[in-house]
């Protein structure tokens, strides 16, 4: 029974906090720009108003192109759901969940290229091998992350693997990954969420047929995404689990809030990169994590 | 209960099935069928605990008495080859009708039934020489059923890559067993370890089984071969052949001593297999052809699993070794399910299309939605996503590399690159079938071949579904499968004996359960939420333009263009183009192909150059009598000068 009540409010944690980033960061864009913005709370506004609307679908789309972004956002819950809160600990662990959790997000990201597939526009096709090409790298890298830590620590289980120690390591794998938290969820340099131009989109391109409830879905789908990859980085990098509880929470939001913000000002500050340069920003993220596992090795050995 | 009985009812309902595949179609299917059923009971018997059948019989064929045996590591085989065979026999039985194919059904019935016979008795055989000798029959049978629409030229051009290939395997495993047999003073097999003299001819096993795996760089007559078989043959040749293959890998290896370094070279060339194999695919326009190449790279995946296995076995350190051994064997089934069931999707959409070649097809859902269904199914598993039998697998194989890097012995460096680029190939992989699922199944049809596509049978979707069914059981309940891999597992290794399946596997196949049915409860809520919201149908979202068509759609080249851009280095694309040069431009075309290139840029330049030479040697023998006496002078001249001067005896 315990279980059960300690799933669901975990649920309810992750489902009702996600769509708060992109709300900060949108916040912080504008506030960089010196506009007023958006409220904070923006997306569930966006989101209510979308579960009420109808459907227009394309003439060519399948129920795939509804069922994907539904098996693509439970991918994405239940990745989050297998991610360790400090304290809290983990709903679910075992020996190896880690690669369960990397092989959920390309169960979505699966899910997401099939529904862009559906409609035979050339945007979304283009939006969906962009997509699908540049997650082979960030792949890699996200491996490389997850052997430095299980190299630093001797486990494979995210609830004892994500225990880092300060150092250039963690340094190193903090850039890393922040790289690819950019990149999986679309941000700019990789990705432009604001553009209006179908041509120099990724995710937003693979979306543009999307209306009503299954956009809601995905756009839901995509926060949970951004949250699950800002409370992997704050975990990888600080030692939260040798604090004392309240200390640890406060601390893991603070890092979340922490990550949200930079994303907005990297979002302010830089432009988008073109497309020719983006694998090779992330081949150096991958850079950045292996040179993390090799700190960790070598930290390892001495 | 012993397996004696259903294995001998096996062998009786096949060669029923040889006799009466000509004339009895029906009567065909259900003995092979009844065949199939009765050889699967046997390996189901030997996998759940009963004990390895051993049969010897006096009666000598070719000087050698007969010696059939059936242990863990065969019976795990023969289940994968009756289930392809029994689903296969079914497909077939619609896909290559009397009536379509008059000329080829019947005889393809009897090879089709001897094919299944023959790799039943090469897992069976236990004496070299009948290995040997029922080794030759299969791959004569798959000759023949590759080249059974032998009136087009590609497909004769398959075959005889394929026997020739295959006769270099033979001729590597030729040498393997005379010079086994000639150390040990007969042809029986079993296992020698106590003789470290015979290391080196791991690389003749190597050699001659991994061509047959289609191991790179020897897979050169792999995707031809595929690629244009008749579609159920495809099945068994990606699904079970190949497999065999790495049976005799595991056989051998588990078998004989092995040299220094035996499984680093083939965790190398299984990560090579891996990568390449799937960029080969990315470049493919043919969808069988591409499918045939995803061979190459699941055999790689299995042979990370093996080499990390032997490199276990020769330091002695189990805990590792046994994971990835474990995570290559359910690899083997997995890859055997999901291919099969991927190549007959394929054969069906050419079966209702007549076409291949990808840029051709599309929006095939709506004229063949349990096809697409089945398909993606497929894609999904091989992709290795959860909640479906190929992560499972690919799990497992992780999960041995990662407590290697664990162990920080000299295994660790590499496999943490093996890692990684397991990794890159899973997410290739994804891209890759993400581009055949949108490009054949959706989207608008591309000609009017796919325009009039139609859904296949009752036959053909119900061994489709049973290979499905099957993706899906193992991927939720990993465990119920977990004895029959330990069982394999102890006849490779005894030392490793145990049989406690991982506690992880457990949770992972109630997270797959969980996941599974919260999608299907959220799938169908939210399609119904969209029915009843109210659904506008209108045209796709093209800026604007009110007529978009087909040919606008983004193709299947195009989508994979930005990873085989990075792939250039291997994959040589030939680029055939002809630009818009004048200001009125009249026609302006691009085609883009993939070769085979180890073939066409290795094997066949080398193949040239000794045909040159031969051909100088050649101009010796012109029939000029009088040049010919000249030599005979010469010879007889230079041997009495030898004699002259040599002396000796």
């Amino acid at each position: 029974m315990t279980l059960i009540l300690h799933l669901i409010l975990r649920l309810a944690l992750w489902l009702l906090l996600a769509p708060l980033l992109p709300g900060i960061i949108n916040k912080v864009k504008a506030w960089v720009a010196g506009r007023r913005g958006p409220p904070v709370l923006q997306l569930y506004y966006d989101l209510a108003k979308l579960w009420k609307k109808s459907v227009v679908l394309s003439q060519l789309a399948s129920p795939g192109f509804v069922i994907g972004p539904a098996v693509g956002w439970v991918a994405l819950v239940g990745a989050a759901l297998l991610m360790p809160l400090g304290p809290a600990g983990s709903a679910l662990s075992f020996r190896g969940d880690v690669l369960l959790l990397i092989y959920l997000l390309a169960l979505a990201r699966f899910c997401t290229a099939w529904a862009a597939m559906e409609t035979g526009s050339a945007f979304e096709g283009m939006g969906a091998a962009r997509e699908v090409s540049y997650a082979v790298l960030a792949e890699a890298a996200i491996i490389a992350a997850v052997l430095s830590l299980i190299v630093h620590t001797g486990s494979v289980s995210l609830i004892t693997m994500l225990a880092p120690s300060p150092g250039a390591g963690a340094a190193l794998l903090a850039a890393g990954l922040f790289t690819v938290l950019l990149a999986e969820n679309c941000r700019v340099p990789f990705d432009d969420p604001n553009t209006h131009l179908e041509l120099t989109m990724i995710h937003e391109a693979m979306v543009l047929d999307h209306s009503g409830p299954p956009l809601a879905v995905i756009l839901h789908g995509a926060s949970v995404k951004l949250l699950l990859f800002a409370v992997l980085l704050v975990q990888a990098v600080l030692p939260i689990g040798e604090m004392t509880p309240p200390a640890a929470a406060g601390a893991l939001a603070a890092g979340v809030l922490l990550v949200t913000i930079s994303v907005g000002l990297v979002e302010s500050l830089l432009a988008r990169l073109a497309f020719r340069r983006v694998p090779l920003l992330l081949t150096t993220a991958f850079l950045l994590c292996v040179f993390a596992l090799l700190v960790a090795w070598k930290g390892d050995a001495t | 209960m012993t397996p004696h009985l259903p294995l001998l009812a096996a062998a009786a309902a096949m060669v029923a099935s040889l006799l009466v595949g000509r004339a009895a179609p029906r009567v065909w299917l259900a003995t092979t069928l009844a065949g199939v059923t009765a050889a699967l009971l046997a390996a189901v018997i030997v996998l759940t605990g009963g004990a390895d059948w051993e049969w010897r019989s006096s009666f000598l064929l070719g000087g050698e008495p007969l010696h059939l045996r059936l242990d863990g590591l065969s019976a795990f085989f023969l289940v994968l080859l009756c289930v392809v065979g029994g689903a296969g026999s079914v497909y077939a039985r619609e896909y290559w009708t009397d009536n379509a194919h008059p000329r080829s059904a019947r005889a393809g019935r009897v090879w089709w039934s001897g094919m299944l016979f023959s790799l039943g008795l090469v897992l069976l055989a236990s004496n070299g020489l009948h290995f040997l000798i029922v080794w030759e029959l299969f791959t004569v049978c798959a000759y023949f059923l590759i080249t059974l629409n032998r009136q087009r030229r590609e497909v004769r051009a398959a075959g005889w890559l394929y026997i020739g290939a295959s006769h270099a395997a033979t001729l590597a495993l030729f040498a393997f067993f005379t010079i086994l047999a000639a150390h040990t003073g007969n042809w029986d097999l079993g296992p020698l370890r106590e003789h470290p003299e015979l290391a080196p001819l791991f690389w003749l096993v190597l050699f001659g089984f991994g061509l047959k795996a289609g191991l790179f760089p020897l897979h050169i007559w792999l995707p031809a071969a595929h690629a244009n078989a008749p579609s159920h043959v495809s099945a068994l040749l990606s699904g079970v052949t190949l497999k065999i293959g790495i049976y005799g890998l595991m056989r051998f290896s588990g078998w004989l001593p092995l040299p220094d370094g035996a499984g680093w070279v083939v965790a190398v060339l299984g990560v090579a297999s891996a990568v390449l194999g799937v960029a080969f695919a990315l470049g493919q326009h043919d969808l069988k052809r591409l499918l045939a190449y995803h061979s190459v790279e699941n055999i790689g995946i299995i042979l990370i699993g093996l080499g990390f296995a032997l490199v276990a076995m020769q330091q002695g350190s189990p805990t590792w070794g046994r994971l990835a051994l474990a995570g290559a064997l359910l690899h083997v089934w997995n890859h055997g399910l999901f291919k099969a069931l991927l190549f007959f999707g394929a054969g069906a959409v050419l079966h209702a299309t007549g076409t291949r070649e990808m840029s051709r097809l599309g929006g095939l859902w709506r004229t063949m939605p349990w096809t697409a269904g089945l398909f993606a199914l497929g894609a999904a598993a091989i992709s290795g996503l959860p909640p479906l039998n190929g992560f499972v697998s690919e799990w497992l194989v992780y999960l041995g590399l990662f407590d290697a890097t664990l162990a920080h012995g000299p295994a660790a460096c590499m496999a943490i690159s093996a890692a990684i680029l397991l990794g890159i190939t899973g997410a290739l992989a994804l891209a890759c079938f993400s581009k055949v699922c949108g490009v054949v199944f959706l989207g608008a049809p591309r000609s009017p071949a796919a325009a009039r596509a139609h859904e296949c049978g009752p036959a053909m979707r119900g061994s489709m579904l049973a290979l499905g069914a099957a993706c899906v059981a193992i991927g939720l309940a990993p465990v119920v499968f977990w004895p029959a891999v330990v069982r394999a597992m102890n006849v490779w290794n005894p030392a490793w004996a145990g049989t406690a399946a991982p506690v992880a596997l457990t949770a992972l196949g109630l997270f797959h359960v969980a996941l599974a049915l919260v999608a299907l409860a959220l799938a169908g809520w939210l399609w119904r939420r969209v029915r009843l919201g109210g659904l506008t149908r209108a045209l796709t979202w093209d800026c604007g333009y009110a007529l978009p068509t087909a040919r606008m759609q983004y193709t299947a080249g195009s989508f994979a263009g930005i990873i085989t851009g990075w792939f250039t280095w291997i994959l040589r694309p030939e680029r055939h183009q002809q630009l818009p040069d004048t200001c009125f431009p009249s026609t302006a075309r691009h085609a883009e192909h993939t070769p085979e290139t180890v073939l066409e840029k290795i094997v066949e330049p080398a193949a040239l150059l000794v045909m040159r030479v031969s051909a100088l040697v050649r101009s010796l023998q012109h029939g000029r009598l009088q040049a010919y006496l000249l030599y005979l002078l010469i010879g007889v001249a230079a041997l009495s000068l030898l004699v002259l001067l040599g002396g000796a005896p």
